[in-house]
């Protein structure tokens, strides 16, 4: 095993441009994971919060059959629950709020319809829920209250996705790399190498200090991006929680742990198979 | 030992006929003569044997067993049972002799205490004990070819196989290379060496199979060159 090592660091040594080319893209592509990651973590966690508050509420006529309505919207399949609230209640909510509000009703009858208040099942789908109550008939009105949400989850959908892209990209680079590092530092050693096919060694044997070099070229690279991601994502979401309270930004250590310690292990895991497939390659193309 | 029957072996890009329609067997204990002109075909009966090339036609056993018997990690096994000995000697040229021949026993997974006293007695049977730490380039060619030599029969093969191995040697370092093969002959090795010189043949006289544009031609078992 220790002569496996050393050829492996000699083989590594003997061509760095090779060696580095892989480390620093396998590393890129680990930052990038991670902070694709850690940000849809971050957004789903936003997005179950937002879809805890966000109602969308559809303000029924005078006249309209308020039992019916209900019904009917407790059918719409995205809605996940609704219930009635009458003229009467909405102006006690809103007395709590602003106690002036009960003065002017006395003043000019209740302002407030009875009101249908929805919650959806997925943030994404409040637009269409809304503009399906509102077609109901006896519905005047709707309002839903975070018409923010909408773009900001196309917003961070989209930039999820487009990660995701990126970081499969990152990814194949990473496999090519190490590809040809495996292949130039076993073109490097080639005479060796068909000596001891040879005087028959196992192509295991023959293959074990590329693997290795593989092997450690993933943890290495594993280890940067955590000691980049780590710091720096720590830092950022301290100061978000400074300045954004709102936001329900991650930071617990046992959702944050199974993350980067997962991102760390597709690092040695992608130089080890990247490293077992390119040594296989090679020697059969001996053959 | 090694039992041709009816092979051919025609290499498919060129379709040179490199061996055509040999029969022959090979006993254990034997030192046999390959003898023929430059493109006979001597190298491909070797690499047969060695499972570098496959027959195209017939069958070729070797210990037994046919090629095909000899399967991934088999195939190492198999040469793990002959010694190669190349007119390029294939040592490698950083390493001294003594850590050129422990090469053979660390890729065959032979424990590191056991190699000081098996690689010293294997220099000792080519005669350079003494030039154990001497690199390929401090030793001369007939010395280069010794200390291959005795990589080859570090791991006790039962089978020596010496394609032209005194290809690049002058007379004087060619006889004491073939008698070094001798030496390995005589401790029950089998030994096969392939060369197309007529003189060499003529020193020690053994079995001598003559190949001619990849047929057999003749098989003498005393000895004695024809071409
Ligand atoms: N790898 C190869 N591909 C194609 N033709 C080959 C190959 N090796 C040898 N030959 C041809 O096969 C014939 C026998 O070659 P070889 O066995 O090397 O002869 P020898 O060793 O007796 O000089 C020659 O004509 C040679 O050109
Ligand atoms: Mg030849």
């Amino acid at each position: 095993m220790k002569y496996h090592l050393r050829q492996a660091l000699l083989a590594m040594r003997g061509n760095v441009t090779a060696t580095l080319a892989t480390l620093m893209t396998m590393t890129l592509t680990l930052l990038m994971l991670g902070f694709v990651l850690l940000l849809t973590l971050n957004v789903n966690r936003t997005i179950e919060q937002l879809e805890g508050q966000v109602e969308v509420a559809a303000f029924l006529a005078g006249d309209a059959q308020d039992e019916a309505l209900l019904a009917q919207a407790r059918a719409i399949p995205q809605v996940r629950d609704a219930r009635l609230v009458t003229s009467e209640q909405v102006l006690t909510e809103m007395t709590q709020d602003t106690p002036f509000a009960r003065d002017a009703a006395q003043l000019v009858g209740n302002p407030y319809p009875d009101t249908l208040r929805l919650r959806v099942a997925r943030v994404e789908d409040t637009r269409a829920v809304a503009t399906q109550v509102a077609a109901l008939p006896g519905v005047e009105d709707v309002e839903y209250g975070a018409g923010y949400v909408d773009t900001t989850v196309r917003t961070l959908s989209a930039v999820r996705l487009a990660g995701y892209l990126l970081v499969g990209l990152l990814l194949l680079g990473t496999l090519f790399n190490i590809l040809n590092a495996v292949r130039v530092a076993m073109y490097a050693r080639r005479d060796e190498i068909s000596v001891m096919r040879l005087l028959g060694a196992t192509r295991g044997f023959i293959r074990m200090p590329h693997v290795l070099e593989g092997l450690i070229v993933g943890a290495l690279a594993a280890a940067l991006a955590l000691a980049i991601l780590t710091p720096a994502y720590l830092s950022l979401t301290e100061r978000v929680q400074q300045l954004a309270p709102v936001f329900p930004v991650v930071r617990d250590t046992s959702t944050l742990a199974p993350l980067l310690g997962g991102v760390a292990c597709l690092g040695i895991l992608i130089g080890l198979l990247g490293s077992v497939f390119a040594t296989r390659r090679y020697l059969q193309e001996l053959e | 030992m090694i039992d041709f029957k009816h092979v051919t072996l025609e290499y498919p890009v060129t379709r040179t006929l490199a061996l055509d329609d040999v029969s022959l067997n090979i006993g254990k204990g034997e030192f046999v003569y390959l003898v023929g002109h430059s493109g006979a075909g001597k190298s491909s009966f070797m690499n047969l044997v060695l499972k570098r090339a496959l027959p195209s036609r017939g069958e070729v056993r070797v210990a037994g067993e046919p090629l095909s018997a000899y399967r991934g990690r088999r195939t190492s096994i198999l040469r793990r049972r002959m010694g190669t000995v190349f007119q390029d000697n294939l040592l490698l040229p950083h390493l001294n002799a003594f850590d050129n021949v422990a090469f053979a026993l660390r890729v065959t997974g032979v424990p590191q205490r056991e190699w000081p006293q098996r690689v010293t007695a294997a220099l000792r049977t080519v005669g350079l004990e003494h030039k154990k730490y001497a690199l390929p380039l401090q030793l001369s060619l007939g010395e280069q070819q010794r200390v291959a030599i005795a990589r080859a029969i570090v791991g006790n093969p039962p089978l020596l196989l010496a394609d032209e191995p005194t290809g690049n040697l002058d007379p004087d370092n060619s006889r004491e290379v073939l008698k070094v093969l001798q030496n390995v002959n005589l401790r029950g090795t089998t030994v096969i060496v392939a060369t197309h010189a007529r003189d060499l043949v003529e020193t020690f006289r053994h079995r001598t199979l003559t190949l001619r544009k990849g047929k057999l031609v003749r098989d003498d078992p005393y000895g004695g060159y024809a071409l």
